[in-house]
């Protein structure tokens, strides 16, 4: 079943919250979290702040996010061997994930792309989405 | 596998699962919820620093942790968002320790705790995670689950802990009056690398956590002109390993309390390895009995 647009009120609706939480975690100032900056290239994120902010996120909006959520749902129905060979995107994966991360510039995405590499395309909307995400499952749960 | 305590010494008396292990015996474990053990600090140690208390609680919910994924992955540190000192421990003491496990997968741990003696708070873990990573790289899982019968059985003999040594800190100069600076040599060899971890040594991030408190302090003690004590530590997220015999670059900044901050001296503490960050965190000191003059 396809996914429910996620509007842009929608994200700007969370993106203050995720904002200040991304901006305690990496311990930055809040206004050098834009929502389409790069995390990792545009400011020096590492794996352990996803963890933080994650953890953070989780607790801002009360709302369970597993780890690994993020490529879990951008391989959705498809087999691992259809989302990616040896590490790398296949390009029905690498289509799926240029769905499920609209908000990034095309331009962002390479050939070939490596899975462990997903996470540099990383941005605030992104994480915006996510908590969305996981809101609607929330509530879907009842 | 059950060992008596004899035996249990015997396999083990300096190394691994001593030199730097603070969980005595594990005492009730319910699910992966919520598990309690001890600890007796050695009445021997001239030093116990209160970040042990913390890296106790911490290895507490590491037995289960590894236990509820068949030894497959242990925790190390990562993160720990609010940690509260309530007295200091002193040796001879008897911790007893309490970990609530909010999840735990392969990925990661959750967890609050704390430790008490004789029924009074010494300290608390709140908003704690630990990242969980392959076993092998760090110990022998067969060996970490004999310890672990050990630990729920008839525990291990206490007493195997031989102290730390306190770190040296070595400044460098600055001109900024709200900022310190200093050097920490990481020890090529130390009894705790052999259990921390036997397989790949790694400085403890307590003991880490433990320099930056010591160059944290004075600078807290120079902005208050008196005696101060640490209350309270949050934010710590602690970035990669330091191998032994590392050369970490520590600082200390002071900053300004917010408004919902109930202790009036904040420092904010880093350290770094070639120029990358590797630990942060923020360090709250209040006087150490009522108000400086």
């Amino acid at each position: 079943m396809a996914e429910a647009v996620i509007s842009k009120e929608e994200i700007m609706a969370v993106f203050p919250t995720v904002q200040k939480t991304m901006a305690d975690a990496l311990g930055c100032d809040v206004d050098d979290i834009k929502l389409d900056v790069s995390l990792i290239e545009g400011l020096d994120a590492e794996s352990i702040d996803f963890l933080d902010m994650v953890f953070r996120l989780e607790r801002a909006f009360k709302i369970k996010v597993p780890r690994g959520k993020i490529i879990e749902d951008v391989r959705g129905d498809m087999s691992v061997a259809d989302f990616e060979e040896n590490g790398i995107l296949t390009e029905k994966g690498l289509a799926r994930l240029r769905e499920y991360l609209s908000e990034i510039d095309a331009s962002r995405f390479k050939t070939p792309m490596r899975v462990d590499h997903i996470a540099r395309l990383y941005t605030p909307e992104t994480f915006c989405k996510l908590v969305i995400r996981a809101q609607r499952a929330s509530q879907a749960a009842g | 596998m059950v060992l008596d305590r004899a035996s249990a010494t015997k396999a083990s008396p300096t190394g691994r699962f001593a030199a730097f292990s603070f969980v005595d015996r594990i005492t009730k474990i319910e699910g992966v919820t919520r598990v309690s053990g001890l600890y007796t600090i050695p009445p021997t140690v001239s030093l116990f620093p209160v970040s042990l208390v913390a890296e106790a609680i911490g290895q507490l919910a590491a037995w289960v942790a590894m236990s509820s994924v068949k030894f497959t992955h242990r925790p190390v540190a990562a993160l720990a968002g609010d940690t509260r000192m309530h007295r200091m421990p002193k040796p001879g003491d008897m911790l007893e320790l309490i970990v609530e496990i909010e999840s735990c997968d392969a990925d990661s741990i959750q967890y609050k705790g704390c430790a008490l003696v004789d029924g009074q708070l010494v300290l608390e873990l709140q908003d704690t995670l630990g990242s969980m990573l392959d076993i092998h790289a760090f110990d022998a899982p067969a060996a970490l689950a004999a310890d672990f019968e050990v630990l729920k059985t008839v525990g291990r003999a206490p007493g195997a802990f031989s102290g730390v040594p306190q770190p040296v800190l070595h400044d460098i100069p600055t001109d900024r009056a709200n900022r310190l600076q200093a050097t920490l040599a990481v020890p090529e060899h130390a009894a705790f690398f052999e259990d921390h971890f036997p397989s790949r040594p790694v400085y403890p991030a307590t003991l880490l956590l433990y320099a930056q408190q010591q160059l944290a302090q004075r600078l807290a003690e120079v902005q208050a002109r008196c005696s101060v004590r640490v209350c309270r530590i949050t934010n710590v997220k602690v970035r990669a390993f330091t191998a032994p015999g590392a050369s970490l670059v520590l600082s200390a900044e002071l900053a300004t309390p917010s408004e919902d901050d109930a202790e009036p001296i904040l420092i904010k503490v880093g350290a770094s390895a070639d120029g990358r960050t590797i630990a942060g965190a923020k360090m709250f000191f209040a006087p150490d009995s009522g108000e400086c003059a």
